[in-house]
């Protein structure tokens, strides 16, 4: 009890206030910046914490880091430039909303469910760090390739009606994915010599390029054509859902945060990941509804899973003291740095520490509820802009985005390739998210794949010996057969 | 409770803020350095070799006055990390937070560059390795994981962090010593590695003890040996490799290097610069909790060391074939 009380006098001083403000402020701004996310947002920071108490530097970088996932739909919503690769789902009818002038709503969702995500993985870390981390330590090699392999059995709900465009565009991400050093020999492949591909292409210069660079030539070509013209009219309002919507799509958000907290315990799955295997779990459990061209439900699962990431990425951190993901690595460097290790030791030699860091979760949830809705109204705007000067905005976001990166010319290049053929693919109807797909999980099917078969040496049994394997491949099967299956029925169906 | 955050915090934040708003950092008095330093980190963030980059940033600063920035760039092996630092001014502004596997990475042509290529500017700490196993494992002594390698051939799953780096060398000299074959489970991050251990999808782990610490000190993971000379005064029950009658001794040493071009007069600002940093209480007791040995080794003495173990690990690798 004593321990609470410490905690909430922590959490309710005016530093630790503070603390969880700036956190979010700077947040959001940092992931909706392309090319900055959560854990350069926090490298940034630890300077700054060095001569805070270890209560308020966590308060300060966990808030960034919640915030930061949902930081990244905003520039997703409004200029189709994902600000973090977490938020590239949230592009797809983020955007299309936008173009139909109903930015606001689609912020409102965003926000909603980003809100929703970061509670529901906050609550779970709450409860469920020791049971949920012992389910993360089950994951082996052949679990992970299994996982990413059902998350791209996706690439047919991504499609938009051409399968074949899809399975082309998947293609070509997986092609991207093999560039680098090979995770298995450490020798370098398909790099054409470049020390700039050593470490792959970079995740964000293909983000940026496919979906925002190409946007830019298309708003400057139409911008072209007719004079002054805005992407959307309309009034910016608050951005809150009404009731209504609440009950519509407190389901996928909740869905979205379960997925979302899930696959954050793993070590090496966040958000960039969740965010897909979210929506593609709502398409197909809305068969009816179109996603793609601005369904809520579209925005609401990839924002929703997010941010659960957050509170599952802080299980293992937490209660093993390892790491889940290059954010909370960040993290237990702010934590070294203070002289402390995380680990379960914690729980015991810095209770008030560890609660604050478990409601401070929470508590920056709601913060960042209350200081974004104030501020979207104001940022909504944007869109009101006429089409020139918000190509020429986008373009110029972009392209910083993609030096600031590794402060390398060649990633600007890189983006501008990326972009044109982005534009060409837009033009020839063929569908971007599949290669943003295949290129993220890529790497995570790759490398598990090789090595559960080093593991297992050579044999392919480990794949069906696995029970977390087993259930994945079949829900693989599953995805891409049923749906073959209703179609032939109701074709038989129809003949007859 | 005050809230603390003091002039130098806000200073030393606004040295960071260069990477978005290229804010000039103000407080070097004259020289090097005039604007912030990266410190190119060749591991991602979060495990051993980031976590001594960064104290050394925060030490940079508090006791040098630098502006630094941390920047990591994982990948290849550390090639990443030289090319990052290769490809820009040989003016001391970006250095190379590096560790031992280095040496590796050129023997095997991983690292498509020359040891000459870098100056060593100073070794700062050191780590052992160890042959770890679950706290449920048959094994007691390295001689019962030995012994068994050597009955059932390739039977145990043994990894560790990286493909090709130093614990792949620790378990090859094991393997030579002890005679025995046993294929190499990679890891990309060397915090997967205790927790693989754990979950059951290896039996024996070759890491450094600091990777899995809170599981070594609850008991959860046990240590048959390390490859210190002496046993480590941090785990004093754990014998060593040469006590049990493997004379493998090695250490991973962790350090900074720069552009092989950069001048004497700036290598000699930075020298300075980590002694201060060195002499500081917070570097030692940071050493002493992270249970690193504090080697301290300046230029040539570095130097020496990259040859000395560039030639034999060149040697190694052609003797079991990697390297031709």
């Amino acid at each position: 009890m004593q321990i609470l009380l410490d905690t909430l006098s922590v959490l309710f001083s005016f530093s630790g206030m503070l603390s969880i403000v700036a956190g979010v402020a700077i947040g959001i701004v940092v992931g909706a910046l392309p090319g900055l996310g959560p854990s350069i947002g926090i490298s940034l920071l630890i300077p700054f914490t060095y001569a805070m108490t270890p209560e308020n530097s966590m308060l300060l970088l966990i808030s960034l880091y919640m915030a930061a996932e949902y930081g990244g739909s905003v520039s997703a919503i409004l200029l189709s430039t994902p600000g973090t690769a977490a938020a590239a789902a949230t592009t797809i009818d983020g955007f299309a909303l936008t173009q139909q002038g109903k930015a606001n709503k689609a912020l409102a969702v965003s926000l909603s469910a980003s809100t929703v995500g970061g509670i529901v993985g906050g609550i779970a870390l709450l409860f469920l760090a020791m049971p949920l981390s012992q389910l993360a330590l089950q994951f082996g090699p052949a679990s992970y390739f299994a996982v990413g392999l059902f998350g791209l059995t996706s690439v047919a709900a991504l499609s938009g009606g051409s399968i074949v465009k899809g399975l082309i565009g998947a293609a070509f991400g997986l092609l991207l994915a093999f560039v680098g050093i090979d995770p298995i020999s450490g020798m370098p492949r398909f790099t054409f010599g470049q020390i700039a591909l050593f470490e792959g292409v970079p995740m964000l210069t293909v983000l940026i390029g496919l979906f925002a660079v190409s946007e830019g030539f298309l708003l400057a070509e139409s911008a072209g054509k007719k004079s002054r013209q805005s992407v959307a009219k309309g009034a910016v309002r608050a951005v809150y859902l009404t009731f209504k919507e609440w009950k519509e799509l407190i389901g996928t958000m909740v869905s979205g945060s379960i997925i979302g907290t899930f696959l954050g315990i793993l070590p090496g799955i966040g958000g960039n990941i969740a965010c897909w295997v979210a929506r593609d779990f709502t398409v197909r459990r809305n068969p009816g509804l179109e996603f793609g061209k601005g369904e809520p439900r579209g925005i609401a699962a990839p924002e929703a899973s997010n941010n659960a990431t957050v509170g599952g990425a802080m299980v293992p951190l937490l209660s093993l003291g390892v790491p889940g993901s290059p954010t909370t690595a960040v993290i237990v460097g702010a934590l070294v740095l203070h002289g402390l290790r995380p680990g379960p030791q914690l729980f015991t030699e810095q209770p008030v520490l560890v609660y604050t860091i478990l409601l401070g979760l929470l508590l920056a949830c709601l913060v960042m509820f209350v200081i974004a809705s104030l501020s979207l109204p104001w940022m909504a705007r944007v869109v009101n802009l006429p089409d020139s000067v918000l190509a020429a905005g986008i373009l110029v976001f972009a392209i910083l985005g993609a030096y600031s990166l590794r402060n390398l010319a060649f990633d600007v290049w890189l983006t501008i390739g990326f972009g044109a053929l982005g534009y060409l693919m837009k033009k020839l109807s063929f569908p971007v998210p599949p290669v943003v797909l295949a290129l993220v999980l890529g790497y995570l099917v790759e490398t598990n794949f090789r090595t559960a078969l080093v593991t297992s040496r050579g044999s392919y049994s480990i794949f069906f010996t696995d029970p977390v394997s087993v259930i994945f491949l079949a829900l693989s099967v599953a995805s891409i057969v049923y749906p073959i299956w209703r179609a032939w029925r109701s074709k038989n169906a129809s003949a007859a | 409770m005050t809230f603390n955050l003091n002039r130098r915090a806000v200073l030393a934040g606004l040295g960071a803020a260069p990477l978005i708003l290229q804010v000039k950092g103000a407080f070097a008095a004259s020289g090097f350095p005039d604007k912030t330093v990266n410190l190119v980190v060749w591991a991602g963030a979060g495990g051993a070799l980031d976590t001594y980059g960064r104290q050394l940033a925060e030490l940079l600063n508090k006791e040098a006055g630098w502006s630094v920035a941390v920047q990591n760039r994982p990948g290849g092996s550390g090639a990443v990390g030289v090319s990052t630092v290769m490809t820009q001014p040989a003016d001391g502004y970006n250095i190379l937070v590096c560790t031992g596997t280095l040496t590796f990475g050129i023997a095997q042509g991983l690292i498509p560059f020359k040891l000459e290529d870098l100056r060593y500017v100073r070794a700062m700490q050191a780590e052992p390795s160890s042959v770890a196993v679950r706290a449920d494992s048959e094994f007691k002594t390295l001689n019962d994981f030995v012994t068994y390698m050597r009955e059932n051939p390739n039977k145990l799953r043994v990894g560790g962090h990286a493909p090709a780096g130093f614990h792949q060398y620790i378990l090859y000299q094991l393997a030579q010593m002890g005679d025995f074959e046993a294929s190499w489970i990679p890891h990309d991050a060397s915090g997967k590695v205790p927790l693989s251990l754990l979950g059951d999808h290896m039996e024996v782990a070759v890491m450094t003890p600091s990777s899995g610490l809170a599981q070594v000190e609850s008991g959860e993971i046990r240590l048959l040996g390390v490859s210190t000379e002496e046993r480590s005064e941090f785990f004093p029950d754990v014998p060593t490799f040469k006590e049990q009658g493997f004379d493998i001794v090695d250490s991973v040493w962790r350090g900074i290097a720069v552009h092989g071009q950069t001048p004497d007069d700036i290598v000699a600002e930075i020298q300075k610069a980590i002694d201060k940093v060195e002499a500081s209480q917070t570097w030692v007791d940071f050493q002493a909790r992270e249970k690193q040995e504090n080697i301290n080794l300046a230029e040539d003495a570095y130097t020496d060391l990259v040859k000395r173990q560039l030639s034999q690990q060149t040697d190694f690798l052609k003797s079991i074939g990697l390297v031709q």
